[in-house]
């Protein structure tokens, strides 16, 4: 099954879930994007599914997923990269039990703190 | 899901943060000249420049002013959680190349100034060493990037025995890589571009 559109919510879901990972601190557009909304910009409002981005996969099979975060120095970063994709595929699995595997989910670490 | 590994790069390609000031000037070099406390005219006459260093002087201060960890009690004055949040932000300018970590196909992936941050504090642990630039690049695998080799460029301490101390920086490198960060690495290349003062006994290496 290829889902051809995804929840609404997802996203929304997908971020609140890895940001409230323990050694995640936050997640993207991190601390310069903020800065720069405060201080010089009028950014639109940066909700909470900033640091996460949905696109089709090229040929238009499936959904990419991309993560990106800033992890806490005291895990090992690799370990939070792959605690931030399985809650992030639970995420999907619930929302989508159908097409969970027509989903990729990809995590970038931006930064350690 | 696949175990397919294209780097992902659509959005966080090198400098894609990074911001031109109408005065021609990059964001991240009028920052790093000014954590450099450089001597530059330019910074002191420029608005555009005076304007960005300003937002970073409050940063700087709201960020002293934090306590949100409480892991943090041996760090009083919050000088090093603003030490690390102000690393974050500059990393975030200047990120590099995505590199893989785990194992291969996780899809999983670190900035490249992000990680070689880390392997450069790694480096400094070994007494009277002091690193400098740290580049890492992957080696191909399979199509897809695959683990790292590490460039790494250190001052030494003049009376150090080098090859006894470039092997005790590879080690703790590579430990860095594998223990902290859990990124594959290849090779790890030293190389000593200076000899400084100060004595390979010290308690401290160059970390700043």
């Amino acid at each position: 099954m290829n889902p051809r559109t995804l929840p609404g919510t997802l996203v929304q879901e997908i971020a609140r879930a890895v940001a409230d990972l323990p050694d995640v601190a936050f997640l993207r557009p991190g601390l310069a994007g903020r800065l720069r909304s405060a201080f010089s910009r009028t950014d639109p409002d940066t909700g909470p599914a900033d640091g996460v981005r949905v696109t089709r996969r090229t040929g238009g099979a499936g959904w990419q997923v991309e993560i990106q975060l800033v992890a806490r120095s005291r895990a090992r970063t690799a370990d939070v990269a792959r605690a931030a994709r399985s809650a992030a595929e639970e995420r999907i699995a619930a929302a989508l039990p159908d097409g969970r595997d027509d989903v990729r989910v990809t995590v970038v670490v931006t930064g350690l703190v | 899901m696949t175990a397919h590994t294209d780097p992902p790069t659509a959005r966080s390609g090198a400098a894609d943060d990074d911001e031109r000031l109408p005065c021609g000037r990059l964001l991240s070099q009028v920052w790093e000249a000014w954590e450099d406390r450089a001597d530059d005219p330019h910074l002191r006459t420029c608005p555009h420049c005076r304007e960005a260093l300003g937002e970073l002087d409050r940063l700087e201060s709201a960020v002293r002013g934090l306590r949100a960890d409480p892991a943090d009690a041996d760090d009083p004055d919050g000088s090093d959680v603003a030490r690390r949040v102000m690393d974050v932000v500059r990393l975030e300018l200047r990120p590099g190349r995505p590199l893989p970590l785990g194992e291969p196909g996780e899809d999983l992936w670190v900035m490249e100034a992000v990680a070689a941050r880390s392997l450069r504090a790694a480096a400094e642990t070994v007494p009277g060493v002091r690193a400098g630039s740290c580049r890492l690049r992957p080696a191909p695998r399979d199509g897809a990037p695959g683990p790292v080799e590490v460039r790494l460029e250190i001052h030494a301490p003049h009376d150090a025995a080098l090859p006894a101390l470039a092997e005790q920086v590879r080690a703790r490198v590579r430990d860095a890589a594998d223990s902290a960060l859990g990124l594959p690495v290849l090779a790890v290349d030293i190389r000593i571009t200076d000899l400084v003062d100060g004595s390979a006994d010290d308690q401290e290496g160059g970390a700043r």
